[in-house]
């Protein structure tokens, strides 16, 4: 079959270098901080704020799995004792910690300063982060978020709580870094982290374009950015450079593959090992121009420069992770009608629990309201070892031609 | 030898046994003949006194040993909590006729989640949630006690009573009653020749999250009497602790024991966490509420450490030889501490651990198999 698909974004190349410089400063730049990523987690601007390196332990897992060491290094974990249920990112971090070896992928996590994360995704990353501080005898600065459990209802003492947990987190940092972070820093990395909303929110709204102009690697690609880099000039920029290319895309009615003639929603974490499957799906036509882990997890919450402990607090309120399925089903209605979906492939992911609950619904539900095929199948993101790639390319094949 | 006589299980223990095996019955006929609501709760993390004085009945929600899951498959993966599939499996089924609602806390991902498809399917009266901080400060207190001063609120909207402080206090007292009392049976563990083994502690925690609690501490003070005026209690010469979540399949406690080990101590949702901590009657009540809820040593709520020291102080106390991690499949926060905790009571206290997975309806002979070795090897230091 001849080749259809794209090489993706030119700005690809740009994020993949940030990555990289990333993980080179990390080798060398102190204070380090070890930060968890998932739900929009607010000290990531506190410590672009505060001038502190960041590495990414779940990024760190993406990375490894993609050069294809994460299988071993989960199995290493589970000699060690961690259980093959827990979710393949700490597994993937607990290997990689134990291996010690000499040239990990990016050159590996340094050993850090200090460990920061916010509750708001799961219990596994509360229960990850406890380890790591044990295992470095390291400080971890934890901002508790309350859990969303009825969609919209986030109650005023929600919010004062989680804004005292900031304003702790921030003494807490100041104290072990010997850094001040002023009201002025703060307040200009929220207005940057806005800036990247900004551009966000615009490049998601691009996706509805027919044919979409970014696919499921290039949505990959620029999580790093959106996630990683909100707070910083840098991170703006390389939003900015996107923005500019997908809006060039959508005005020349250019695809991110060629002959668009499905547009599918991808639901939950990537298989990380295997995004080229992508490639698959377009050889057939197939394009995702919608993946829930991008655009729900981290969504473009609305931030105040001038009120910035307030914008980072409702930022982490707000979230797939921490509001649960029920926001998740309701939106998902929604953006197949306006994303222009004709089918659904949902990542039942053994290995995220947090994103895997309610798909079992959201796939009856989905079907019953718009009668469009739904793939469900059951892997893991970051260990492939269970993954059979004649097996999954079997059931992609039988869905595709229900799309026919 | 087993262990358990028959003379050892009649009396309260009886009782306890008996409330415990026929759940359903139990609590169908407390309610025809007290008119009171019933209403579950999910872990030993909900202030069941705000229930209880409301004048509902609160109860565990645990599963019946009886039933295939099927009917939850359509809704939750297989790579959850077995126990809470078959929780949810049997609510579609209907196998909890007696049930007029459900508190469902913040607790593992399993839980947490089912709240939200618990709501979209209604199966009963009333549902309602309390979410739990993962820190114990007091920012998180203060948190805490706001959330069940909403349970409270929540709770008064389903009865349409206010519920008194009266009421409060007394429900306080009554549940602060019922904890000293099982504290008070477990200081008879810590003997030479424990009067109650394991699996009698078993029927005797878990009678509580069935029975009545002015019922329930009665036939305590009657089980205490009984206990002490025996003499016969063999000598316990193996003396295990077992660590792991919810530890609802007695057939553990039971295969354990059979092999010629004392359960003289645990650190389970089902056992000791659950009533370990005492509400402080002369605070606020919101807020002493709040701390007990907080002090609770269950892992999705307490760092590695402080569970450590938890179970550290259980194998000083209670002389422990050996600990039995008896982990059910898919309870992830159990299993994250697992490889802290083995080696630090390995390395630090010189005490024996063994691992067993455990799960709903699964065959218990493996377990058997495993935990028999490791008992042998306590039995030859």
């Amino acid at each position: 079959m001849a080749e259809k698909k794209k090489k993706g974004l030119k700005v690809n190349k740009a994020i993949g270098e940030a990555i990289a410089k990333c993980y080179q400063d990390a080798q060398t730049k102190r204070p380090l901080a070890w930060s968890l990523l998932a739900g929009g987690n607010p000290l990531i601007e506190i410590a672009h704020a505060a001038g502190i390196q960041l590495v990414f332990p779940e990024n760190y897992g993406a990375a490894c799995s993609t050069k294809h060491a994460s299988g071993r290094y989960c199995e290493i974990a589970e000699a060690h004792d961690y259980s093959s249920d827990l979710c393949s990112y700490c597994r993937n971090c607990f290997g990689y910690i134990f291996a010690q070896d000499a040239e990990p992928p990016q050159g590996g996590m340094p050993e850090p300063d200090l460990f920061l994360m916010t509750t708001n995704a799961c219990v596994h990353y509360i229960k990850w982060f406890d380890s790591l501080r044990l295992m470095y005898n390291k400080p971890l600065v934890m901002v508790n978020t309350p859990r969303v459990m009825d969609k919209g209802r986030v109650e005023d003492y929600y919010l004062e709580h989680t804004v005292r947990e900031i304003e702790g987190a921030i003494a807490e940092i100041e104290r072990i870094t010997n850094i001040k972070v002023t009201h002025e820093k703060l307040s200009e990395a929220v207005k940057l982290s806005d800036e990247l909303n900004d551009y966000w929110r615009e490049i998601i709204e691009m996706q509805k374009a027919v044919p979409a102009p970014m696919n499921l690697p290039d949505i990959g690609n620029v999580l790093f950015p959106v996630v990683g880099l909100r707070g910083t000039r840098e991170g703006v920029e390389l939003m900015k450079q996107t923005y500019t290319e997908v809006k060039q895309c959508v005005a020349e009615k250019r695809g991110a593959i060629e002959e668009e003639k499905h547009r599918l929603m991808f639901l939950n974490i990537p298989l990380w090992y295997n995004l080229r499957l992508a490639g698959y799906f377009a050889e057939k036509g197939a394009c995702f121009p919608f993946m829930d882990y991008a655009f729900y997890v981290w969504p473009p919450v609305k931030m105040d420069p001038s009120r910035p402990i307030e914008s980072l607090a409702a930022k982490a309120l707000y979230g797939q992770l921490n509001e649960g399925p029920d926001a998740q089903i309701d939106n998902l209605i929604r953006d197949i009608k306006e994303f222009h979906i004709d089918g659904v492939v949902i990542h039942s992911d053994r290995s995220c629990k947090v994103m895997s609950l309610g798909l079992l619904d959201a796939a009856r539900i989905i079907r019953e309201t718009y009668h469009i095929p739904v793939l469900v199948f059951d892997l893991d993101h970051t260990d492939e070892r269970v993954y059979s790639d004649a097996e999954f390319k079997n059931r992609v094949d039988a869905f595709l031609e229900m799309l026919e | 030898m087993l262990y358990q006589s028959k003379e050892r299980r009649d009396g309260a223990l009886q009782e306890l046994r008996y409330s415990v095996s026929n759940n359903s019955e139990v609590l169908q006929s407390a309610k025809d003949k007290t008119g009171r609501k019933i209403v579950g709760v999910f872990h030993s993390v909900v202030p069941e006194e705000l229930i209880y004085a409301a004048g509902l009945h609160p109860t565990r929600l645990f599963a019946h040993f009886d039933e295939p899951i099927t009917l939850a498959d359509a809704h939750m993966q297989t790579f959850f909590c077995s126990n809470v599939r078959a929780i949810w499996d049997q609510v579609l089924k209907g196998k909890y006729p007696y049930l007029n609602g459900v508190v469902i806390p913040t607790a593992c991902e399993a839980v947490d989640y089912i709240y939200q498809t618990w709501k979209r399917h209604n199966p009963y009266e009333f549902v309602t949630s309390v979410v739990l901080p993962f820190k114990k400060t007091e920012n998180a207190l203060s948190f805490l006690a706001a959330e069940i001063g909403r349970l409270k609120k929540s709770l008064e909207g389903f009865t349409g009573r206010e519920i008194s402080s009266d009421s409060l206090h007394h429900a306080i007292e009554l549940y602060n009653k019922n904890r000293e009392l099982l504290k008070k049976l477990y200081e008879l563990r810590k003997s030479e020749s424990p009067p109650l083994c394991g699996v009698d502690a078993y029927y005797a925690v878990m009678s509580g999250f069935i029975l009545d609690k002015e019922q329930h501490n009665v036939l305590l003070e009657q089980l205490l009497g009984e206990l002490q005026s025996r003499s016969d209690s063999p000598r316990a010469d193996v003396r295990l602790l077992v660590s792991g979540g919810c530890m609802i399949d007695v057939r553990v406690l039971e295969a354990i024991e059979s092999l010629g080990a004392v359960i003289v101590a645990d650190d389970t949702n089902t056992g000791s966490r659950s009533f370990w901590h005492q509400v402080d009657a002369a605070k606020d009540p919101l807020s002493a509420l709040a701390s007990r809820c907080m002090a609770v040593p269950s892992p999705f709520t307490t760092s590695s450490e402080e569970r450590l020291q938890y179970i550290s102080e259980m194998i000083r106390e209670y002389r422990v030889d050996g600990v039995v991690f008896a982990i059910q499949k898919y309870c992830e926060s159990e299993k994250f501490d697992l490889p802290f905790l083995e080696g630090e009571i390995r390395g630090r206290f010189g005490v024996p651990t063994t691992y067993v997975e455990t799960d709903y309806l699964a065959d218990i002979a493996p377990l058997k198999t495993r935990v028999e070795a490791f008992i042998e090897s306590l039995k030859a230091v």
